[in-house]
């Protein structure tokens, strides 16, 4: 409610203002031509790895924002949703405008084969270069890291493992979850992350604690909440945080060694059907009140400099970050994916 | 060896009566057949007596046991019975010896070797000596039926059950089947029951015959009684062919029939009293018409309607002069008379016999 | 039957159409399949194969497969048997509660019973394993569902009914005379089942153990939930991943073809035993078959058909509306956790479900319709013998059963995703899929219906002046339709859970419901999957609501 009316409220002040001032005008023409448009071809079609309640909700705001233009969310996992745009290509299909993921070494892949439009979002001055990549193909929508999380109810919290060299002790043997490089980007950083740390070695151990394998990263969350694993050894921080703000057992601990830090880009393809509404929605999504929302109920981090983050969880700033070479990422992903299935079999 | 007493056994299929207060006595050694239409209740009969069914009341007593009642029904294996039924029901994963040899298995005392042995005199018995690897599937119709028989015969049953074992062979198969049991019957001498609808081959192969019409037991007695003496209308119509003829009782012995009159075989009847008459076609002899009938014997004149030559007999449609009656009469092949001759009857009033239950 | 020129050319039209509708369904797509797991970058090449048989991974995940087959076979028949005795041919009580529940089992799609057993059966948060904890205090989890124990037991309580039906139908043929001389002969009653009846079923028990083993190597869905969080693969989970970024389509193509091989050889073997007419013998006199008292046995008879369909019905069905109905699935169902937010989200918050739902039925219905009449026609034309070798034509409208989903799909994308055919986005390759896939299943009911009308009776019309079209419309058509719209049916039900070739096949416009929860399932996302599980069954039982009126009978087949 509160977000629509300051929206209303900022369009109103920024027409006044551009009829009153002529300098300012071009902005917010652009802006009403450009609605023209996005209305005219009436949707967006966003392949995106963010977890379905929030990219639903997403969304929802952006449809409530901007009536006349709906977006299609189709949600699966990073790397699904690559499979998916290699598969369409090869078929000529062409249905896919904006695409997020959390793999930052696809859109590497994307530039190489340029299939990205060039595309700078509205107010992104502001971010990290980690949010940003140098030839403006591409930028960071959202940013979690990869934690360990427990359940309270099923383990004390002085037994709870603190590091990820303690997720190796055999007493966690069958107790943990784990998600999949195969499918996720959050988790393809997370292990490239840690085997820049530790080495393949780390997970050759860990395999021998028999983890249970899940796809998403957004899974463990639920897995742990349900007490059918009580330890995840990976997953989205914010998944964790959502949860045990709904009251469930989840407790979250962010070691010290470090949290592998996962930036989530968007870009807007070469062959996009309905670039205006791509456009429009992804400027929206940049925008500080969408990027609050996504800190304030999803849980995520951004690189928006203006965005305040809820108290009881600590700040990017507070944290020792393991961060991943996008072009790394995207030259090794096939062997995290290999390594990883010789390992836990699957 | 025992025998078989049936008592007022009732048994309904819905509205249905299949068996309705039928009794029957079979003495021990005795082969008495259960002949009737089809849906008369003889198979439902059988099966009750196998134990495959429960009646509803009577009872069912083989010896001095009581086999069958409505509160408790023995189970059929334990019955001391054997049944050959119409299809042979030969187990096709068999063999011929393993098909005889399955219920010695049950009898205590019976080793392996005196299976064995007793398989191999039996089939000996129904002239298949040789046969013990052959499966069923590839023996012709009559040699399995012969399997049927040496695997009821060879548990030496107390009670034998015969469901139209003959029905699936052709006929001429049949006819020789039927001395084959009659002659099986003798050596071995097992109280047997036997369903057929077949009257012929009822009177060759059994020594009394039960009559049942729609769940009752109307008359018992040898070939000879049920087709010479027939208490019903039914039992004249089904033995054989007759002619009915609907008259009125004059006197003791004789009956009036619109405008004729027969002396009949004489019973108690009171005069007045409704009849039929029943007349074989083969008792009518056709003679020259007469004018001065011998005394004692039924005289009448006709005039020939249909005469159709059989090979061995002729058929003829003769219509009585005063009268609107057409008889069925068969004779030898002799003198043949033609259509529109005119012919007179001779009936023998023994052979004319009386019935009492009229609008049957 | 003498052919003049007209029946050829009658037969040349129908050739020409059932080759092309052959050739656009089967051949092309299997062509492609062969030729793309032999293509290298220098032209013909054996490495794909060599690769997928060197591979340890890819051996591993084979013999996994084989494990899982052959423990499913022999677990259906342990229980399929038995429990096809006992409603045929005891007194065990609540006969015709059994066999609507075993039809139940077998209508319900497995991927959803393998959901719903992971709510069960997980060691830590299923359901069963808390009670077990509960009562005992002991720390360990009876059961764990992520096993292959856990696998094989899910698969075989959901396929068990084809052992079943086969079965069941078998008893009936037995002539019930057959059993009753051996009862007066002195056979008690389990003699008789040992000695008679079990012989006389054996070539249906071993063809219902192939059978099973069929469904099994077939399956996606329950090994794909079951298997993958344990850490092993079967050859349909492992083509599976091979679409994965980057997509190793040779690779998958040269696993496929050993899958096809299995199946159509164990197809073979199964022809040839039943094939032994021998064994059945229709007849049996003197009305009803006499049912064996179990006595004593009589209720812990019908104790351990209850078990098998709690198993199979009870239990799943009972979580799944528990987690439809629930905040968070696995706490008690208190008046906090009741919520009918999961109805909210998934009807109108989550995008794709009204379009998955309106896709399934769309080519559902289409599937259905068309194919019920395709099938029709091919029936009727193969029972009637209107062509030239009417049995090749029979032949080939079967011959789908021996394509696995899996693999149709994967022969179905080489095919349709490269000119002159584009067909891959649309739903028109699912399409295609679906209509060769439930082909056979409909084939086979409308060849038993009109077997069931005799030709005397349309040559009794044709003798009185109709023509052969007239007859058509005025006898056949009218007693035929209950055992079209029976084909129908089953093509629908069949549409409407396919699993294992829409998961290749679709994409994001074009989802189905069972690619849908099978998403969720990725997510976590219990209550959705609850929800559109409990309307896919619904549809189902719906569906099957019309079958028994049209047919007038049981649908499985067996007659009373």
């Amino acid at each position: 409610m509160t977000l629509r009316l300051s929206r209303t409220w900022t369009r109103r002040v920024a027409l006044v203002a551009s009829l009153a001032v002529g300098a300012l005008v071009s902005t917010a023409f652009a802006q009403d031509g450009r609605l023209e448009a996005a209305k005219k071809e009436g949707k967006v079609v966003w392949y995106t790895s963010l977890a379905l309640p929030s990219a639903e909700k997403v969304a929802k705001l952006f449809e409530a924002a901007y009536p006349g233009v709906k977006v299609e969310v189709h949600r699966t996992g990073s790397e699904r949703i690559i499979a998916r745009v290699m598969q369409e290509l090869k078929a000529n299909i062409k249905n896919v405008d904006v695409v997020h993921t959390s793999d930052a070494g696809h859109f590497v892949f994307f530039k190489a084969q340029k299939l990205l439009t060039k595309y700078t979002p509205a107010g992104v001055d502001g971010f990290p270069a980690g949010f940003k990549d140098r030839d403006g193909y591409y930028y960071g929508l959202r940013a979690t890291v990869n934690v360990i999380a427990y359940n309270t109810k099923a383990i004390p919290a002085a037994e709870a493992p603190k590091t990820w060299k303690d997720l190796l002790d055999p007493k966690w043997k069958g107790k943990m979850v784990t998600a999949h490089p195969g499918y996720s980007g959050v988790i393809s950083t997370h292990v490239l992350a840690l085997v820049n740390q530790y080495g393949w070695d780390y997970f050759k151990q860990l395999a021998q604690n028999k983890l249970m394998l899940v796809q998403s990263a957004v899974d463990p969350s639920g897995v742990v909440a349900s007490g059918e694993r009580p330890v995840a050894v990976d997953g989205g921080e914010y998944t964790f945080y959502q949860i045990k703000k709904k009251g469930n057992p989840v407790e979250i601990v962010y070691p010290k060694e470090g949290v592998p830090l996962v930036v989530s880009p968007t870009a807007i393809m070469s062959f996009a059907p309905h670039p205006n509404a791509a456009k429009l929605f992804t400027d929206f999504t940049f925008s500080r009140e969408i990027q609050q929302v996504m800190a304030d109920s999803e849980g995520l981090y951004t690189g928006h400099p203006e965005v305040k983050y809820p108290t009881d969880k600590p700040k990017l700033s507070d944290l020792k970050l393991l961060t991943v070479d996008p072009e790394e990422l995207e030259k090794r992903g096939e062997e995290i994916r290999q390594r990883f299935v010789e390992f836990f079999g699957a | 060896m025992p025998g078989v007493s049936i008592r007022g056994l009732t048994l309904r299929y819905g509205d249905l009566a299949a068996v309705e207060g039928l009794s029957l006595e079979v003495a021990p050694g005795e082969l008495v057949a259960l002949l009737g239409p089809s849906g008369c209740g003889k198979t439902t009969t059988l099966r009750l007596v196998a134990g495959f069914l429960t009646p509803e009341s009577g009872e069912i007593w083989v010896g001095d046991r009581c086999l069958s009642s409505s509160a408790s029904v023995v189970p059929p294996e334990q019955r001391r019975m054997a049944m050959i039924f119409q299809s042979y029901a030969l187990w096709p994963h068999m063999t011929v010896a393993q098909n005889v040899a399955y219920g010695l298995r049950f009898k205590s005392g019976v080793g392996r070797s005196d299976r064995i042995r007793r398989v191999s005199e039996m089939l000996r018995v129904v002239q298949l000596a040789g046969y013990e690897a052959r499966y069923p599937g590839e023996l012709s119709g009559g040699q399995q039926q012969r399997v049927a028989v040496a695997r009821a015969l060879v548990v030496e049953p107390e009670i034998l059950l015969l469901d139209e074992p003959l029905s699936n062979l052709d006929a001429n198969l049949r006819e020789e089947m039927r001395f084959e049991i009659r002659r099986l019957h003798e050596a071995f001498g097992i109280t047997t029951l036997y369903v057929t609808h077949d009257q012929a081959e009822a009177m060759v192969i059994s020594d009394r015959i039960a009559v049942l019409e729609r769940g009752r037991v109307v008359q018992t007695g040898t070939g000879d009684e049920v087709f010479g003496r027939p208490r019903t209308r039914f039992v004249a119509e089904f033995i054989g062919r007759t002619n009915l003829l609907d008259g009125v009782a004059a006197a003791s012995d004789t009956v009036t029939v619109g405008r004729l009159r027969f002396r009949v075989a004489g019973t108690g009847v009171a005069p007045g009293t409704r009849v039929a008459v029943s007349i074989r076609p083969h008792a009518i002899a056709l003679t020259e018409p007469v004018d001065h009938p011998a005394p004692g014997v039924n005289a009448l004149r006709g005039t020939v309607k249909r005469a159709s030559f059989l090979g061995d007999s002729v058929d003829y449609e003769i219509a009585l002069a005063d009268s609107d009656i057409v008889l069925r009469v068969v004779t030898p092949v002799g003198q043949r008379r033609r259509a529109g001759e005119s012919v007179g009857l001779q009936i023998d009033p023994a052979a004319c016999i009386m019935l009492t239950d009229a609008g049957a | 039957m003498r052919l003049g020129a007209r029946a050829l050319d009658r037969s040349a039209v129908v050739w020409v159409g059932a080759a092309l509708a052959l050739v656009v369904l089967m051949a092309l797509p299997l062509g492609w399949l062969v030729a793309l797991s032999v293509s290298g970058e220098q032209g013909a090449t054996l490495a794909h194969y060599r690769a997928v048989l060197g591979d340890l991974a890819l051996r591993k995940a084979v013999w996994n497969t084989i494990v899982l087959a052959f423990w499913v076979g022999l677990g259906s028949v342990a229980v399929g048997a038995p429990l096809a005795w006992l409603t045929a041919r005891t007194d065990v009580p609540g006969r015709g509660v059994i066999r609507t529940l075993v039809l139940a089992s077998f209508v319900t799609p497995p991927f959803l019973g393998a959901f719903a057993w992971v709510m069960l059966a997980g060691p830590n948060a299923g359901l069963l394993n808390k009670l077990w904890r509960g009562a005992t205090g002991s720390e360990d989890a009876l059961l764990n569902i992520f096993s292959m124990p856990g696998l094989i037991f899910v698969v075989t309580t959901y396929t068990f009914p084809y052992v079943y039906i086969m079965i069941a139908n078998t008893l009936a043929l037995i002539a019930s005379d057959l059993e009753e001389a051996a009862a007066i002969l002195g056979a008690g009653r389990f003699a008789v089942a040992l000695t008679v009846t079990l012989p006389m079923v054996l070539p249906a028990l071993v063809s219902g153990f192939i059978l099973a083993v069929l469904q099994a190597l077939a399956l996606f869905g329950s090994p794909a939930i079951l298997s993958l969080p344990a850490g092993f693969h079967t050859i349909t989970t492992q083509i599976w991943t091979f679409f994965h970024f980057p997509p190793k389509i040779e690779m998958a193509a040269a696993f496929s073809i050993p899958l096809l091989l299995a199946t159509a050889l164990l197809l073979l073997v199964q022809k040839r035993i039943l094939g032994r007419r021998g064994y059945a013998a229709i007849g049996g006199k003197g009305g009803q078959r006499r049912t064996i008292a179990l006595g004593r046995w009589r209720w812990p008879a019908f104790g351990a058909c209850l078990v098998v369909m709690a198993c199979a019905i009870f239990l799943p069905y009972g979580i799944l509306a528990k987690a439809a109905l629930s905040r968070a699935w696995a706490q008690p169902l208190t008046w906090d956790n009741l919520t009918l937010a999961n109805f909210t989200f998934t009807f109108f918050e989550y995008g794709a479900t009204r379009d998955a739902i309106v896709n399934t039925l769309e080519l559902g219905v289409a599937t259905a319709t068309v194919g019920a009449g395709l099938v029709a026609l091919l029936a009727y034309i193969t029972s009637r013998r209107l062509v030239l070798g009417h049995r090749l034509v029979g032949f080939l409208a079967l011959a789908p059963v021996v394509i696995p989903g899996v693999v149709l799909a994967v022969a179905l994308f080489i095919a349709y995703t490269r000119p002159p055919l584009l067909l891959y986005g649309t739903l028109a390759i699912l399409f295609i899929a679906y209509l060769t896939k439930e082909m056979p299943v409909g084939y086979a009911q409308s060849d038993a219906t009109f077997r069931g009308i005799p030709p005397e009776l349309e040559d009794a019309g044709r003798i009185l002046g109709a023509g052969r079209l007239r007859i058509l419309r005025d006898v056949t058509a009218p007693l035929a339709r209950s055992g079209i719209i029976a084909a129908w049916c089953f093509i629908f039900i069949g549409v409407i859970r396919e699993l294992s070739a829409s998961i290749i096949l679709f994409t994001p416009t074009t989802k189905v419901m069972s690619v849908v929860i099978f998403d969720l399932k990725e997510e976590g996302q219990f209550g959705a999957i609850a929800v559109l599980g409990l309307v896919m069954l619904a549809l189902t039982f719906v569906t099957v609501a019309v079958v028994q009126a049209a047919l007038g009978r049981d649908v499985l087949g067996v007659r009373e």
